[in-house]
């Protein structure tokens, strides 16, 4: 158990810039979740704690140890691969006792630490199988028992669920999740799927471009988007992000709509980010503004419908009763205690 | 009807060449291997012995057991040596460095040129009044300056070994590189966190996983190795007395000089045994089913 400190951690190729100086210092049994597109340096990030990738500039701290110059075998990391990076010529068994082995325990401590691991992700009746013979799921669970078979200071998950199917991934995030909590220790987990990365963290770091846009649980980061990338990554479907301005109070949409009251100063440009969530659809006449239907969407447990807004199409969530069709009219409110206002040029987040 | 016509006269003239250049000479070859078969002798291609030539090589000739013995030693070094040395230079060529394409055609050279060419060269170079490896081996290790490589028994087979090793290793090493290439990075990475030293990712992790390919490297090397002719010829014509002389050469020897095709034809069908063993354990790993 320890906490990671990551201290103006820099990783180049040339001139391309993977990780550009970022801080992170992620606490003892904390679960931490890397969050952003492919190419946003959080794979890298964790590649360098693990000792897989040497950083360019910055230092790397596991506990109180510095361990830039260290070997991966040597950090004491437990490390869980996209494509699970099991031993294809081992039994299941040997590949959990793999860790223990190579660190010289015991051959009658050996066999217990490794039923006790295949039994929490419940692999028990497989281990005398090779990998081929397991679907993907019990691949990833061999991955998972592998990095769990002994205590390390810090567990580090690349995108371990990418590879399963949709309905896999749901019972696997839950069965992680509870397994993190029972384990309680430090773990960085990289995903691109923000859904993962709400329902398993403690906190998140989301990423663009090298640099961690935002640093916060999962209510802060969705809740309280620190800039237009957060603001759009997180949360499906996406918030809605109008163009307009701001004019006595009011904002006013590109097109030249008055749409809803805005506590702020006047200012020429503006981009006003709202879920679909909080906006709220009604008879023509009864919301604040009405609007066309471009699309109407049933998805079972809501409705989504894409309206027509002035140039613009924005997303708003129904009732899961609603029934219209399309180039029906119909009233949109917007809930004004969850309205963000953004700076189309710095693309920060303006206080309200 | 008529596209199953076709097929087989679209391979026919493939079967007619395979025939005429390899299936009836092994079987003329058969043939004449139960016979008298000596050139000088008219008529003597029609006599039939029957296993006389075979026992004749087996009970009465210490030749032909020196060059089964020049043979067999002389596989397991070059394939052990070229085996060795190859996984070596793949282990450090494999990692994407800038030296690597650059590195990889420099390699191939000494593939490409002949094993005539090779054994020609290697003879100059330790030829004792000019020789560039004599000279050298004279300037590094004074004690060496005024050794007779090729006229000494054991250098001089160290020589040939040393040539044919010399001459494969590039192949080997590329195909090695290629095999290197196809263990996926993942396990060698899991097995580097999972706490593993270099040696030990390569001994429990990267070995295994290279195992069919490093078995096709070794019983491809084997054939060519047992088949060893040209080389030896060039360089030592199997000398001296007959330190190095390889069954290819025997045989070569038997059949060619002193014109006793048919002994030498029954040495050759002896040969062709482990080579039917190493041609079907390639084919079984080449072909085999993942």
């Amino acid at each position: 158990m320890a906490e990671v400190k990551l201290k103006n951690l820099t990783k180049r190729w040339g001139d391309f810039v993977g990780v550009d100086n970022q801080s992170l210092n992620i606490k003892d049994q904390e679960f931490l979740v890397l969050l952003g597109p492919s190419g946003c340096g959080k794979t890298t990030t964790m590649r360098m704690i693990a000792g897989l990738e040497d950083p360019t500039g910055g230092e790397i701290w596991i506990g109180d140890r510095k361990v830039n110059d260290d070997l991966p075998k040597d950090r004491d990391v437990a490390m869980v691969f996209q494509n699970y990076g099991l031993y294809p010529h081992m039994t299941i068994f040997d590949n959990i006792a793999y860790p223990l082995k190579v660190r010289g325990t015991p051959k009658d401590e050996t066999r217990p630490r490794v039923e006790k691991a295949a039994e929490q992700v419940e692999l028990t009746q497989f281990l005398d199988r090779k990998p081929k013979a397991l679907s993907g799921g019990q691949r990833q669970r061999v991955a998972l028992a592998r990095a769990i078979v002994r205590t390390p200071k810090v567990f580090l998950m690349d995108e371990p669920l990418s590879n399963l199917d949709a309905k896999l991934r749901v019972t696997m995030r839950a069965e992680l999740k509870h397994l993190s909590r029972a384990l309680q220790i430090t773990t960085v987990y990289v995903t691109h799927d923000q859904i993962e990365a709400m329902t398993l963290a403690d906190r998140v770091a989301v990423m663009k471009h090298g640099i961690i846009q935002q640093l916060g649980t999962p209510d802060e980061i969705y809740n309280d988007p620190a800039n237009l990338f957060v603001a759009g990554f997180i949360g499906s479907p996406a918030m809605n992000l109008i163009n307009g301005s701001v004019r006595d109070g009011m904002f006013v949409t590109t097109g030249g709509t008055r749409l809803t009251k805005l506590p702020t100063a006047d200012r020429a440009r503006a981009i006003l980010g709202v879920r679909a969530d909080d906006m709220s659809v009604h008879e023509a006449g009864q919301g604040d503004i009405d609007v066309t239907i471009y699309a109407f969407e049933n998805t079972g447990e809501s409705t989504l419908l894409t309206v027509q807004w002035g140039k613009q199409r924005v997303i708003a969530r129904g009732d899961r009763h609603l029934r219209k069709e399309q180039d029906d009219v119909v009233g949109i409110s917007l809930d004004p205690d969850h309205l963000y206002l953004f700076d189309p040029d710095t693309e920060q987040r303006i206080r309200m | 009807m008529r596209d199953n016509t076709l097929k087989y006269l679209l391979v026919l003239p493939a079967i007619v060449v395979v025939f005429a250049t390899a299936i009836w000479p092994l079987i003329e070859a058969a043939r004449l291997s139960f016979t008298v078969g000596r050139l000088n002798r008219p008529g003597s291609l029609d006599q039939y012995l029957g296993w006389e030539n075979y026992a004749w090589a087996f009970f009465e000739e210490p030749a032909f057991w020196n060059s089964v013995w020049v043979t067999a030693i002389y596989t397991i070094l070059t394939v052990a040596l070229t085996t060795i040395l190859a996984l070596g230079l793949a282990l450090l060529l494999a990692p994407g460095g800038r030296l690597r394409s650059g590195a990889q055609t420099l390699l191939i050279l000494p593939f490409a040129m002949s094993p005539a060419l090779i054994g020609v060269s290697f003879r100059f170079m330790f030829n004792p009044e000019f020789g560039l490896f004599d000279a050298f081996f004279g300037a590094l290790i004074p004690p060496l300056a005024d050794v007779s490589w090729l006229a000494d028994p054991n250098l001089a087979f160290a020589v040939v070994v040393m040539a044919d090793v010399w001459g494969w290793i590039p192949f080997l090493t590329l195909v090695l590189i290629g095999g290197l290439a196809s263990v996926p990075r993942d396990t060698i990475e899991a097995a580097q966190v999972d706490g593993a030293s270099g040696w030990r990712v390569f001994r429990d992790v990267t070995l295994p996983q290279l195992g069919p390919v490093l078995a096709v490297v070794i019983i491809l090397k084997s054939i060519f190795s047992l088949k060893t002719f040209d080389q030896v010829f060039m360089l030592t014509n199997g000398g001296p007395g007959t330190a190095t002389q390889t069954l290819s050469h025997y045989i070569y020897f038997n059949g060619m000089k002193y014109g006793q095709i048919g002994y030498s034809a029954s040495v050759a069908w002896l040969m062709v045994i482990p080579m039917i063993f190493l041609t079907y354990a390639y084919a079984k790993f080449v072909f085999r089913k993942v």
